[in-house]
């Protein structure tokens, strides 16, 4: 299966995020998005203000069903912010998760390259550009389901620990606190009162 | 701390270090080290007879050492669990201690230390900080004037737990002082030590000058400072009341204290910017309030886990505005301290906090893991033809290739976390990655490189840590190269000499190949893998007549934003020393021998296909009809 949707050809949809002006502000994503649209397999190539608000969202949703998309790339910010954020939307819109790959326009450009706007607005293209060739591979992926052990361990007896340990046990969790020290209590039992309220720590 | 013992769900284990932690999300072993303490927990009732005939007597790390213990004692009366232990670096095994416990017969001297594996959902790491130790500042003459005592002595002193009972005396002569200057900043906010403020220590010295006051209502009290800091609810209320009570607040940072060598009286020599000069005051004694660093087993920890830590040494969070309470590894959390300076009521909140993420773990059935796993092509591997190699089960961080020979690998895929070293290592590309496959990196590599390639700079990064740094940079809004072109991987074992091959034969001006640092690795040794790779390559390409600095090999961590840029306008100054006509004709030289090297990769399937369409990018500049905007 080249495609998804039950089709063969590839169809990749482009979304431009201005970010407010975060991206908007160094670069014209109506320029990068134009752009885009020459690219080979590129259907649609649009821009929208801020594309993980609910308005973005629905806008990816809409437009891959409308135009029977099966590769989207969202350039817009890291993935380490968003990208899970895009294959929940995707995945929405009957799309595998995978099949959506991210650009990193803001962080790693505008942010970066706020004062040479000329060369931001060409790294932008040539970062969005890089996401369609690599989505023009992607291929439909599940994720692998792993059994879990129902039991917690907390590293560390003091006030956070104890603390964790005593919420994880309330929720049921079976839970090993591990203190290398001979008592629990951490520096907070070495402690007189506690500010502001001045009760005692123990 | 007592609720936590007698919680049914809670299984205590004191005197006890994790050791080894192995496996994944949902699914962790960890090897637990139960440490001796020749008493049975099950056993001792904590009656105190033991200690009571004991004749040895060694500093009690819990009084700061201000109190001696027994070699058989408990840290304080409110131990948890309470439960005597011995020190068998001081115990001169004289045994009377086994006479005094009697029938309980809870004393073991043959008792040994136990290795224990747990399985394990979820983990959360709430391991605390440690605090600096002011005798490195020898100018406040700590260590060496008796009454120069630190915060957490002061706790101990002027606690009705504590070893005089409550009674505040000081050292020198045993005599309740009359007058105490606090100094804050100790260790803290000092480019010397640790340049970042301890978060709590403002309110902790007016907590102390408030108790103080409230005990000693005629006691003189000062407290030295750069700013006072409370930000929280309540504090500055509290902050108010202090200065009510009559405490002195003079801010300036005491550059000297000197000692009256008769009566062993301080002078702290300070600037008062109320007064507008320097100023030399007497106290009897002085309370150092020093800086909260991280514990000193914090690189111990972060191994074992395989956690990040933060430039200063504190544990990395996932992200610190989305994921303050993640660690980049799927099912392990932080609270508390270990992750950066912080009061109780922060501790106890991210506590709760890290309790309820670890709990989403444990709570579900099953798990779901990124499908980003390592595949075998059968038809490309020279094992399945009968011939020797093995090559990507030496590149596997985690036992999970099975190898037989004669036959092609199996990668058991629960095992599989996802690195890229066996697929990159392979010299047959017969392994590729789902999600990261040989056709979608070099169809990016191409398009990144499509327009004048000799200008740019093609940064491989690894996920966890490079790819961090780069984001931080933009965060931070260092201002870098922007002929900057970054592509990203899971780890750096996953960056292919092919790529790096490649990247040089379209003509890349430079390449930079960055992963993580050694002990971040996020795949135990994926990035020794690829170190170990990208090493060879850079000896190659010196051989071959490379300029230096064209190839460059960094460890950037994700908390190194300023690193990033650094290296990256490096590079550009690298390429922007080098005549165009002298780096196009080196490029050039190059060219078969990239192509040579890099041929085999265009036998891997989708190779040709990938390659079309990144030209058909490149060409591609207004030749299609646009598709509408």
């Amino acid at each position: 299966m080249v495609g998804d949707n039950g089709n063969n050809e590839i169809r990749i949809g482009v979304f431009l995020c201005h970010c407010g002006s975060n991206i908007a502000g160094v670069v014209d994503p109506r320029e990068i998005a134009e752009y885009a649209a020459t690219l080979p397999n590129v259907v649609r190539s649009v821009d929208t203000m801020y594309a993980c608000a609910d308005s973005g969202q629905s806008l990816i949703k809409e437009e891959i069903q409308k135009h029977n998309l099966n590769r989207v790339v969202v350039s817009a910010c890291s993935v380490r912010m968003h990208e899970p954020t895009f294959r929940a939307v995707v995945k929405e819109a009957g799309l595998n998760p995978f099949l959506m790959e991210m650009a990193n326009i803001r962080e790693q450009c505008t942010w970066a390259h706020g004062h040479h706007p000329e060369e931001a607005l060409e790294k932008a293209k040539s970062l969005t550009a890089a996401a369609v060739a690599k989505a023009r591979f992607l291929t439909p992926l599940d994720m692998i389901k792993v059994p879990v052990t129902q039991k917690a361990m907390v590293v560390g007896g003091g006030v956070a620990g104890i603390n964790a340990a005593l919420d994880l046990a309330d929720q049921g969790v079976e839970t090993i606190l591990v203190e290398k020290e001979p008592t629990i209590g951490g520096v907070m039992a070495q402690l007189n009162k506690t500010f502001p309220t001045m009760d005692c720590s123990i | 701390m007592v609720d936590a013992s007698r919680h049914p769900k809670v299984d205590v284990r004191t005197y006890t270090e994790v050791e080894r932690v192995e496996g994944f999300v949902g699914n962790f072993k960890a090897q637990l080290r139960e440490k001796a303490r020749f008493v049975f927990e099950d056993r001792c009732n904590g009656c105190g007879d033991c200690a009571e005939v004991c004749p040895i007597e060694v500093p009690n790390y819990f009084e700061l050492n201000i109190a001696p213990r027994k070699a058989i004692d408990v840290a304080m009366s409110q131990s948890v669990p309470l439960v005597y232990n011995i020190d068998m670096d001081s115990c001169i095994e004289c045994y009377q201690c086994v006479e005094a416990c009697g029938e309980l017969d809870a004393i073991d001297f043959s008792m040994e230390d136990k290795l224990v594996w747990e399985d394990i959902g979820s983990i959360v790491i709430a391991t605390g900080f440690n605090h600096f130790d002011p005798s490195a500042m020898t100018e406040y003459g700590y260590g060496r004037f008796p009454n120069v005592i630190t915060a957490m002595e002061m706790e101990r002193l002027n606690n009705s737990a504590g070893p005089t009972g409550g009674n505040l005396i000081r050292p020198s002569d045993g005599k309740n002082p009359e007058s105490i200057a606090i100094i804050n900043c100790v260790g803290s906010r000092d480019k010397r030590f640790n340049p970042s403020c301890s978060n709590f220590c403002c309110m902790y010295a007016i907590k102390n000058a408030v108790l103080l006051k409230q005990a000693y209502p005629d006691m003189e009290l000062s407290v030295y400072y750069i700013d006072i800091r409370t930000p929280s609810k309540g504090y500055e209320e509290f902050y108010d009341r202090a200065r009510k009570l009559g405490i002195r607040f003079i801010q300036g940072r005491p550059g000297l204290i000197t000692e009256d060598p008769e009566t062993q009286n301080v002078f702290v020599h300070s600037e008062d910017r109320d007064l507008g000069r320097v100023t030399e005051r007497e106290y009897d004694m002085v309370m150092l309030n020093q800086a909260a660093i991280p514990q000193p087993d914090a690189d111990t920890i972060s191994s074992v886990l395989n956690i990040t830590q933060s430039p200063g040494g504190w544990f990395m969070e996932y992200h610190p505005k989305l994921r303050p309470l993640d660690t980049p590894t799927d099912g392990i959390f932080l609270a508390g301290a270990c992750q950066g300076p912080k009061d109780i009521p922060s501790s106890v909140a991210q506590g709760a906090g890290a309790a309820a993420r670890a709990g989403r773990v444990v709570h579900s059935e099953e798990w779901e893991i990124e499908p980003t796993v390592a595949v075998v092509w059968e038809d490309r591997c020279i094992s399945a033809e009968g011939k020797k190699c093995g090559v990507c089960v030496r590149a596997c961080p985690y036992g999970s290739i099975l190898y037989e020979e004669g036959k092609a690998p199996e990668i058991v895929t629960a095992k599989c976390h996802g690195c890229g070293g066996c697929v990159a290592e392979c010299p047959h590309n017969a392994i590729t990655q789902l999600h990261f496959t040989d056709a979608q990196i070099l169809a990016q590599i191409q398009t990144l490189l499509a327009d004048k390639p000799e200008e740019k700079i093609l940064a491989f990064r690894c996920h966890w840590c490079s790819y961090g740094g780069a984001d931080l940079a933009g965060v931070s809004h260092f201002d870098y190269s922007a002929n900057e072109r970054g592509l990203r991987v899971m780890c750096s074992a996953r960056m292919d000499a092919d790529f790096i091959y490649e990247a040089f034969r379209l003509g890349a001006g430079a390449v930079l190949f960055s992963g993580c640092h050694p002990q971040d690795c996020h795949y135990i040794t994926g990035q020794r893998v690829g170190a170990k790779r990208a090493k060879r390559m850079l000896k190659q390409f010196e051989r071959v007549g490379m300029t230096s600095g064209r190839f460059r090999i960094e460890w950037i961590s994700a908390a190194e934003g300023d690193k990033y840029a650094r290296v990256v306008n490096e590079m550009q100054d690298v390429l922007d020393s080098i005549p165009e006509e002298e780096l196009q004709e080196e490029i050039e030289k190059l060219q078969p021998y990239m192509e040579k090297r890099a041929r085999r990769m265009r036998e891997v399937p989708q190779i040709e296909e990938a390659a079309s369409f990144a030209e058909k990018i490149a060409l591609g500049h207004g030749t299609q009809d646009p598709a509408s905007t």
